[in-house]
């Protein structure tokens, strides 16, 4: 168990990193910076979008692999006790953050392609297809948390 | 492949291979079948040996491998020919889950036996001529170029989907 505990903290921790850095990138670009930085919300909004497209791919693609890793281990002990304790909801959500996992995935080519310099001056697939993503990264780690709340480490 | 055709291939497979995840999903067409408990790994679907059996790795893998083809031919494909189809697609889909749905409440509520509601294919025939009166209305200025929203339309409709056949575990 403590190999799996520890992919799944390693999991965690990148997930973690992705989803600050989708959302740093996702603030900039939706909501930019027209005065020089002050507050730490200025500061915030104020990263250059561009940087943060390789760290994205690349955590987004090693945290997907490590997810779907731990999911085997997750198919038949976690998900069997959930479902002998009829917590249903929690495994539709697992199955659900399965499916939002892999929508990402897929959209991964069009937001490289999107963010590829130079950049196109109409910002508007570049602002869709990084909202998006940056939903579905949400999404997937608060699912993510539910579930192992409900029966993940120390359980 | 030209430059110009990068983000064309990307937002087609995009597109492409979220609707064959969900074709994938709903028939069940996974190119490898894995047995957790075992570690075994079956091509294409495989009932249950010893214990739970994940398709979900298969799934992924058959639209990949379906879409790749699929969005390397849609880069030789003019722009306004792509936006054609992928309009009409996307008002077939629609226009079909509105005229079924609506086929089904008539059955539903009506007084007589109305079997034909039930059949699928009236309700395919009804949303293609929608689909094709739409494409074909569409104005000219909509037809030039391949719209860049279907990047997000066509995946956040296929995870509305797939959402809705996993309401039975919200409902128990």
């Amino acid at each position: 168990m403590i190999f799996w505990t520890t992919l799944l903290i390693i999991h965690g921790l990148l997930a973690l990193a992705l989803l600050g850095a989708v959302t740093h990138q996702t603030a900039a670009l939706w909501w930019p910076v027209r005065a020089p930085a002050g507050s730490f919300v200025t500061r915030f909004r104020a990263v250059p979008g561009t940087s943060y497209v390789t760290a994205v791919i690349v955590l987004y693609i090693i945290t997907f692999i490590m997810g779907a890793w731990i999911y085997t281990q997750y198919r038949f002990t976690s998900r069997l006790a959930l479902e002998q304790l009829r917590f249903f909801k929690t495994v539709g959500a697992f199955e659900l953050k399965e499916h939002v996992a892999t929508i990402g995935l897929l959209l991964l080519p069009a937001y490289w392609a999107f963010w590829r310099a130079p950049l196109n001056p109409d910002p508007r697939a570049r602002k869709q297809v990084t909202l998006l993503l940056a939903i579905l990264v949400w999404a997937s780690f608060l699912i993510g948390h539910i579930t192992n709340n409900a029966r993940g480490m120390g359980s | 492949m030209a430059t110009d055709k990068v983000p064309t291939f990307a937002l087609m497979f995009g597109v492409i291979c979220a609707v064959l995840y969900v074709v994938c999903t709903e028939v069940n067409l996974p190119l490898v079948t894995y047995h957790p408990v075992i570690g075994e790994i079956d091509w294409l679907y495989q009932p249950p040996r010893r214990g739970p059996t994940m398709y979900w790795y298969g799934w992924m893998l058959t639209s990949a491998i379906g879409a790749v083809p699929l969005a390397l031919l849609a880069t030789a494909v003019p722009e306004p020919w792509l936006q054609r189809a992928l309009t009409f697609a996307c008002v077939l889909a629609v226009a079909y889950l509105a005229v079924s749905t609506l086929a089904l409440w008539v059955y539903d509520n009506a007084t007589v036996e109305l079997e034909f509601l039930k059949w699928r294919w009236p309700s395919l025939a009804a949303a293609v001529i929608v689909a094709a009166i739409a494409t074909a209305i569409a104005p000219a200025a909509w037809n030039k170029r391949l719209w860049h929203g279907w990047i997000w339309l066509v995946p956040v409709g296929a995870l509305g989907v797939l959402a809705y056949y996993l309401t039975p575990y919200f409902t128990r």
